[in-house]
């Protein structure tokens, strides 16, 4: 590997976070949709436990939780289906044919989705949080940083993963992200402690990064969370740091395998399928 | 004449919205599907209040809760769908301008594309009821179902999505293309004010004051009257006052509430409609793509 | 000397998923073909006959089912970064990019795929966006541009990589005579300047393969022809030179039968514009003074003369036995 080849994966990085960060300055429309709008959702769960009187951790569980749903919707529509995208409105074969690693395309998405993703998080966050009077509990910032940039890394590794799977997918890839909406909020606990699932349910769960990850930032947010964790702190980074590593090495497999079956078949740049 | 063409737009632009929801897969793993994504978005709500309570479900809030849950899937379907016609046939297929500018009712293609979602959510939300009564002792007692107020209630309910459907249609031609985030919230906004999974007493007085005018609150509140009859007493009289907020309106009377507020509804929704289509017009966005 | 692009007995058969979704397609039926590094090589042929599926493979797109394809001495199946680095392809009617982009801002993009500095990417953007009279669209936003721009930019998304090979999948598809003038000459002056670049290009138009490139593969049901100069392809069709005048006075059409050179003739009266048609095969060209002369002495006047001559789509009609478009 020349360092060339690492300046010019570096630069396509660059090249392709470049539309992500400018696109959402461009189009306003996207604070009403992507920040405004989810807020809606988050008030209607906090609200859910007001009524029955919960404790006020609960409602912050919510915020937070509705929060992170801005980086797993990214991760769905924004990664895993964007080669399908890509592919769909003409521009993966420009991609394929460039020289570099096609996980630099997919970094540069994942770099670029992830900023926007964060300011959307933090926004969402801080007038939750407003809203609904959430008292969070910052002891350990740098700890708290670590704890996030993992999850993150595992969770866009993991959408990494699932951008090489549906890169032969037709319709199929709208569904099944689609299918891993619901389905995830729950498992991954979005709005409640994923402890309450039972031990075996929420392990399971472990397999997607945010799980773990949202109970590791709850537990040091909130004073009273340490009654709701599933796994300890310290156990649940170093899963997540184990996730991290598997989903890097799984989505560049991945890729490689899908794009080759892909070239083999010739629906690698079929459109409309 | 007219009429008769406006069905024939009908019928083919729901053949179109059944083939472009359903022909991707076979029909059993489409029917797993259609189950799966509602049972989970329950299921969220059924942990929320078992984290709460410990686990009694057998109450009058949680059915409350749990079928104004289920119905709201069709608020949530239809409203999504509407936009993601508009901005997948806009920028996926790009076949948007061409229906566009076919010499036919576009209001009645919008329509049908609602109209096969809403059959589609049917099924999921059937199930959803079916699991809530069945697993978790929602209190539905068909005996005491009022079918007249549960059924006038539902398809005047259903008319008013579409009606707030096609408001979003045009609003859709001026939007760009943004992540599913538009799914998440923007039927989140009657998820919280039409008191779907909590009383709206409970929101600030002027958010209740907004939740009487949408139908959806009245649509929620008369199909629950007709649906679960013996858990909205036992709510009111649990909480010891009028805990919904509209214990003191009668029947025949939310009917008409629910009545004048879709018909204010389509006037706007008309108004909305045109205005946006005239400056996607004037803006040249009819065709545009806004992909990033 | 070593081939720009290289192809060795290259089949590629598409087998549907499921039996009702179509027919085996054999797109690319052993074909044997070599470009030589500076030349500007046609693949000529109708819709379907294989020509995108070739440029697919060469570009690292597709497999091969069997058969060999080098670039650049290059193997396309498994010398993908080196063939990636030298190559760039363009095709007709293509919607690259993100609409909400600028032209300089999609081209930057682009450009760092190919890790090009910043600085310099700009630089060349710039000039050829000049070269093509889209400065002033440099800061518009790519779905604002008309078809012709939009094509012109995706021209330059393909040469602002400075590749040593080019795959042109029918560059000027869809565009007025203009605009697909633009994109010829700068073709024709890209490859000029340089003897080290190749360009690939696959059309169905005729009359640019003939005026742009300096041999031409014939292509039709996945199989290769011919191959040749244009010229050589034409001598291909033993087809007489025909001579086609319109005349006016006329009285009499006989006496051309002596003119040596002149094989036959006939001749058509227009009644509604009182002219008479002539048209003469000619066994030898330099009978056409003898014949207007003849014209002229009878007292008529010559309203209109032309002379046909075979074309490219006389030899793909000799070749496939029906017409191209």
């Amino acid at each position: 590997m020349t360092e060339s080849y690492i300046a010019r994966n570096l630069r396509a990085v660059r090249g392709r976070a470049y539309p992500r960060l400018i696109g959402s300055t461009r189009e306003p429309s996207w604070f009403i949709f992507d920040v405004i709008l989810p807020l809606f959702t988050i008030a209607g769960y906090a609200y859910v436990y007001k009524f029955m009187d919960a404790r006020a951790e609960l409602v912050g569980y919510v915020v937070l939780g509705g929060a992170m749903t801005a980086f797993w919707l990214n991760i769905l529509w924004s990664m895993a289906s964007q080669l399908y995208w890509e592919k769909e409105i003409g521009n993966l074969p420009l991609y394929l044919m460039a020289p570099i690693s096609r996980m630099s395309i997919l970094a540069g998405m994942a770099v670029g989705g992830l900023f926007e993703t964060t300011i959307q998080a933090a926004i969402t966050l801080a007038i939750g949080a407003i809203a609904f009077n959430v008292v969070f509990s910052l002891a350990s910032p740098l700890l708290l940083i670590v704890v996030f940039v993992v999850t993150m890394i595992a969770l866009y590794g993991m959408g990494m993963m699932f951008a090489s799977l549906y890169l032969l997918l037709g319709r199929e890839a709208y569904h099944l992200s689609a299918l891993m909406m619901e389905p995830v909020y729950f498992a991954s606990g979005f709005y409640f402690p994923v402890k309450h699932l039972g031990f075996w349910a929420a392990a399971g769960a472990s397999v997607i990064p945010i799980t773990l990850g949202l109970d590791a930032l709850r537990q040091m947010i909130f004073p009273g969370a340490i009654e709701d964790a599933f796994l300890s702190l310290n156990t649940e980074i170093a899963l997540l740091c184990g996730l991290c590593v598997i989903f890097i090495v799984l989505s560049r497999y991945a890729l490689r395998y899908m794009e080759n079956l892909g070239k083999k078949t010739g629906r690698l740049t079929l459109r409309w399928q | 004449m007219a009429v008769i063409n406006d069905l024939k737009v009908f019928k083919d632009s729901a053949w179109l919205g059944w083939q472009m929801e359903a022909n991707w897969t076979d029909p059993f793993l489409f029917m797993t599907y259609s189950m799966v994504k509602p049972i989970a978005g329950t299921l969220i709500l059924v942990l929320m209040y078992i984290v709460v309570t410990g686990g009694e479900t057998a109450n009058a809030y949680f059915s409350y809760m749990y079928v104004g849950n289920a119905m709201y899937m069709f608020v949530a379907e239809v409203l999504f769908g509407v936009t993601w016609v508009i901005h997948d046939d806009r920028e996926h297929y790009m076949t948007l301008k061409q229906v566009y500018i076919a010499p036919m009712n576009f209001y009645v293609y919008i329509l049908g594309r609602s109209a096969i979602k809403i059959a589609i959510t049917s099924f999921g939300v059937f199930i959803t009821l079916v699991f809530g009564v069945m697993a978790l002792g929602v209190g539905i007692n068909l005996a005491e179902v009022d079918w007249l107020l549960f059924s006038a209630s539902l398809i005047v309910g259903l008319i008013s999505i579409c009606i707030l459907g096609l408001a979003l249609g045009g609003i859709s031609f001026l939007t760009a293309k943004h992540s599913i985030g538009i799914n998440e919230g923007l039927a989140g906004v009657f998820y919280v004010l039409s008191g779907v999974v909590f009383p709206i007493t409970i929101l600030p007085t002027w958010a209740q004051s907004i939740s009487r005018v949408l139908p959806v609150t009245y649509w929620m509140e008369a199909m629950r009257r007709g649906l679960e009859p013996a858990a909205m007493r036992e709510l009111t009289s649990t909480a010891g006052f009028d805990v919904t907020g509209m214990s003191g309106v009668s029947d025949m009377t939310m009917m008409v509430y629910l009545l004048a507020s879709v018909l204010v509804f389509f006037i706007l929704s008309i108004g909305v409609f045109r205005f946006t289509d005239y400056i996607a017009r004037k803006k040249g966005k009819v065709d545009w793509t806004t992909a990033y | 000397m070593q081939h720009a692009v290289e192809v060795k007995s290259l089949t590629r058969v598409f087998r549907p998923k499921k039996k009702k979704e179509g027919d085996i397609v054999t797109a690319l039926d052993s074909v044997d073909l070599h470009i030589n590094t500076g030349e500007l090589f046609g693949v000529l042929g109708p819709n379907g006959a294989g020509k995108t599926t070739l440029l697919k493979i060469l570009a690292t797109l597709l497999l091969p089912t069997s058969g060999k394809a080098y670039v650049a001495g290059f193997d396309v199946e498994k010398d993908l970064i080196e063939v990636r680095k030298r190559i760039n392809m363009v095709s007709g009617g293509e919607i690259s990019g993100y609409g909400l982009l600028t032209v300089r801002e999609n081209l930057w993009m682009f450009s760092q795929f190919y890790g090009i500095k910043s600085k310099e990417a700009k630089a060349r953007i710039d000039a050829l966006l000049e070269r093509f009279g889209l400065s002033n669209k440099a800061k518009a936003k790519v779905r604002t541009l008309s078809t012709g721009q939009r094509q012109k930019m995706n021209v330059i998304r393909g040469f602002v990589t400075n590749p040593e090979i080019v795959f042109l999948d029918e560059p000027t598809l869809g565009l007025d005579v203009n605009a697909a003038r633009a994109v010829r000459d700068f073709i024709i002056d890209w490859i000029r300047s340089d003897s080290n670049r190749t360009v690939l290009l696959t059309t169905h138009y005729m009359m640019e393969a003939d005026e742009l490139c300096d041999r031409i593969a014939i292509i039709d049901d996945g199989r290769i022809l011919a191959c040749d100069t244009p010229d050589n392809l034409k001598r291909m069709v033993k087809m007489n030179t025909t001579l086609t005048l319109s005349v006016s006075g006329l009285s009499e059409v006989d006496g051309f039968d002596s003119i040596p050179g002149l094989l036959s003739y006939s001749s058509t009266k227009k009644a509604e514009s009182s002219t008479t048609e002539l048209r003469f095969v000619l066994e030898d060209e330099s009978c056409v003074s003898d014949i207007v002369s003849k014209v002229l002495s009878a007292g008529s006047r010559i309203i209109s003369l032309q002379k046909t001559e075979p074309t490219l789509e006389d030899v793909f009609i000799k070749l496939v036995g029906r017409g191209l478009e």
